[in-house]
């Protein structure tokens, strides 16, 4: 097994008692969702105001929420689409409450290149999620890159931890700018390969 | 990419190429690497030389440097 993977299933341990927890008491899944955008909101307001480390811990808080929402559907046998589509928008809500969160430290800070970093690194993770979401309206699959949403997240909480927040910002930025140009070139590449099919 | 084109260009080039253009599952040892690789760069590069607004010290490369 890979150390990531060893990472993975060990934190899975105490989620399940937290799963378990909630569909006993029924909680309906976007509810989870919700509360944990909420909780989200908490952590940008400490990030807002430099407490990295409280922000850290709430981050772990907002996103076992944001994990186990789908769990609990799944269990309650509450799937829906709507579901799926509710979970993503709130996604959005989280990740971008995240950046303000800085965008508005780095202001007070009197930090215009930090506010453009963060800005930028804000509008590549957006176009992350949408790039993959267009994409396979028009293709069957586009799960290419690397900085996907979990990445994201877990970056966050090791920025917030480790103080270390600039750098963190900089593998965001510039791995979201990657990953954008992967999933455009993927499609264009997959369109051209149907394309070209269909014509033979 | 094919094997072809893969057989034609250098391996160091296949690498960056696999790096960049990103389609590796989590768990795998590539997507533990890419996360080793990352890890170094968010812990080791000194706060100073990225301009971070909030974290002070050398990090670990600058305390390296300042003991040569």
């Amino acid at each position: 097994m890979t150390f990531t993977g060893t990472i993975g299933t060990l934190c899975f341990f105490p989620l399940r008692a937290i799963i378990a927890v909630s569909v006993v008491l029924r909680v309906h899944p976007n509810v989870l969702t919700f509360v944990g955008v909420l909780i989200n909101f908490v952590a940008a307001w400490a990030l807002a105001v430099g407490r990295f480390t409280l922000a850290g811990f709430i981050m772990i808080v907002a996103n076992i929420f944001d994990f186990i929402d789908g769990k609990v559907a799944e269990e309650l046998d509450l799937r829906s689409e709507f579901g799926g589509f509710w979970d993503s928008v709130m996604d959005r809500f989280s990740d971008i409450s995240l950046f303000i969160g800085l965008i508005y430290l780095y202001a007070q800070l009197g930090r215009t290149d930090y506010v453009m970093i963060t800005a930028l690194a804000m509008m590549f993770s957006v176009l992350t999620s949408y790039t993959r979401a267009r994409a396979e309206s028009i293709i069957e699959k586009c799960k290419v890159g690397f900085m996907e949403r979990p990445e994201r997240i877990v970056l966050f909480m090791i920025g917030a931890f480790t103080n270390r927040m600039a750098a963190v910002l900089w593998v965001i930025g510039v791995l979201s700018i990657v990953t954008v140009a992967d999933r455009i070139f993927y499609t264009w590449r997959e369109l051209n390969r149907t394309r070209i099919g269909t014509a033979a | 990419m094919s094997p072809k084109v893969t057989r034609v260009l250098s391996l160091p080039f296949v690498i960056f190429w696999n790096a960049l253009f990103w389609t590796y599952d989590r768990a795998t040892w590539q997507y533990d690497l890419m996360v080793i690789a990352i890890l170094a760069f968010v812990w080791l590069t000194p706060p100073a030389w990225l301009g971070d607004p909030i974290a002070t010290g050398p990090g670990f490369i600058g305390w390296l440097l300042g003991l040569l």
